[in-house]
């Protein structure tokens, strides 16, 4: 689950002395960095290259298409002539890219809408909280809430399994009359 | 700012193509500029424009000169290892998501079956709206439950070291015909305890450690609140696939 953590702050911009904040504060940025050139070269159709160095002196490199291809073309004078098989593989490329893109927004949208799931359940318990006070920790709770909790749970198991009795009794080939909407929880 | 949800393609509109540009350049050579500042480390960045034969770079070339010359010197594994171009970064970016998608789902879930039990049991919520799934999590949930109240029973016997508080000891009190109906009149006499549970953000440990308690053996004690264990990373969740008990068949993630 998500810890929320200290939150957005002003930095100043000389080098960090905690060394530890230094090396997340190196990983956080080089990843942002590096989703940002992304973009931007998705964005306006740019060929880019960065390349930082970690504290420990490792190389992190992002280039699009490559960094080779963005290297030689910045060290070398001449740009290379674009043959027929290399603009086969830039298009091949580029739909690639493309799909990708699509299928990480597909991704990202699902998981912000699992996010704010998760609020409107949060906000749910609270308010189920606030009504029904008795739903405190088990630590909590006393030797005789807890055996009333444990005769309520005991109970309540015992629905369960008689409800899936009658949900299994009903998919059987008997029945054959709730077989289409039986829930795909058997993974049928 | 803006904020406004920007679509990840290519922007077809040639003047607002131009302006994304020209912002998101100077603000990605800031970025670069502030990493470098921030971390005192060695970095560049070039970026070709369609509006320029030169491309723009950072710090200066000469300054990119010295970087380049630092990276070309190390060995070709090293320069690779880190390396990532535009589809193996989206492939990587990918995978981090789902898993984050994966786990929130997870999570959502756990927190769902929380709410359907307690519906359950005070509300009166009936069970007919549960699948077989439903069912099974719930049950599960319920177990997590009753060991943790056996846990604290244990725990009790062992402070108190009288024989009076067994756990199967009769309960005095109504007994339950219509649980859900006389459940909450139970609690009427009782005074309102506090409401750190469950949903919780900060300190999400009564689920959170009920499953925990299923991986782990040992009981220790928490931080701060008594026989609460810290989540760990790697507890058995039955929100998932890794269900060993054939009855409860967990197929959440199909």
């Amino acid at each position: 689950m998500v810890r929320h953590t200290t939150g957005r702050r002003k930095q100043e911009m000389k080098k960090m002395t905690n060394e530890k904040n230094l090396q997340v504060t190196f990983s956080k940025r080089k990843n942002n960095i590096f989703k940002k050139a992304s973009e931007l070269s998705i964005l306006c159709d740019v060929e880019i290259v960065i390349i930082v160095f970690s504290p420990a002196n490792k190389a992190f490199a992002f280039g699009n298409p490559s960094v080779e291809s963005v290297l030689n073309r910045y060290l070398s004078e001449n740009p290379p002539p674009m043959s027929g098989t290399l603009q086969l593989a830039e298009a091949y490329r580029r739909s690639n890219v493309r799909n990708l893109n699509s299928e990480l927004t597909q991704v990202v949208n699902e998981l912000e809408a699992e996010k704010k799931r998760a609020e409107d359940l949060r906000k749910m318990r609270l308010a189920s909280q606030a009504e029904c006070w008795w739903e405190k920790p088990i630590e909590e709770q006393s030797v005789e809430e807890l055996q009333r909790f444990k005769r309520a749970l005991e109970n309540l198991r015992e629905n369960i399994a008689q409800e899936a009795q009658a949900l299994e009794f009903q998919s059987s080939p008997q029945f054959g009359t709730k077989n289409d909407e039986f829930d795909a929880g058997f993974g049928i | 700012m803006t904020r406004k949800k920007v679509k990840l393609a290519y922007i077809t509109n040639d003047s607002a193509r131009k302006a994304t540009f020209k912002k998101r350049k100077k603000g990605l050579m800031k970025k670069v500029s502030e990493l470098s500042t921030l971390c005192g480390i060695d970095a560049c960045a070039i970026v070709y424009s369609p509006y320029d034969s030169q491309p723009e770079v950072w710090p200066s070339p000469v300054g990119i000169q010295r970087v380049l010359s630092q990276f070309m010197k190390m060995p070709e594994m090293e320069q690779s290892k880190k390396m990532v171009n535009q589809e193996s970064f989206l492939r990587q970016r990918i995978v981090k998501a789902n898993e984050q998608l994966k786990k929130q789902r997870k999570d959502n879930r756990e927190k769902e079956m929380i709410h359907v039990m307690f519906q359950t049991l005070t509300a009166g919520q009936s069970l007919q709206s549960l699948n077989m799934m439903d069912l099974s999590d719930l049950g599960w949930l319920i177990d997590q439950n009753l060991k943790e109240i056996q846990k604290a029973f244990e725990k009790n016997n062992n402070v108190n070291d009288s024989t009076t508080q067994a756990p199967s000891a009769p309960v005095s009190g109504p007994v339950l015909t219509n649980p859900n109906l006389e459940f909450e009149q139970l609690f009427e006499d009782q005074k309102p305890g506090t409401l750190g549970f469950g949903m919780n953000m900060q300190s999400q440990q009564w689920p959170m450690d009920m499953l925990n308690n299923q991986a782990q053996t040992g009981t220790g004690t928490g931080t701060g609140t008594g026989t609460w264990l810290p989540a760990g990373e790697d507890m058995i969740l039955p929100f998932g696939e890794n269900q060993p008990n054939a009855f409860w068949s967990s197929g959440f993630f199909r």
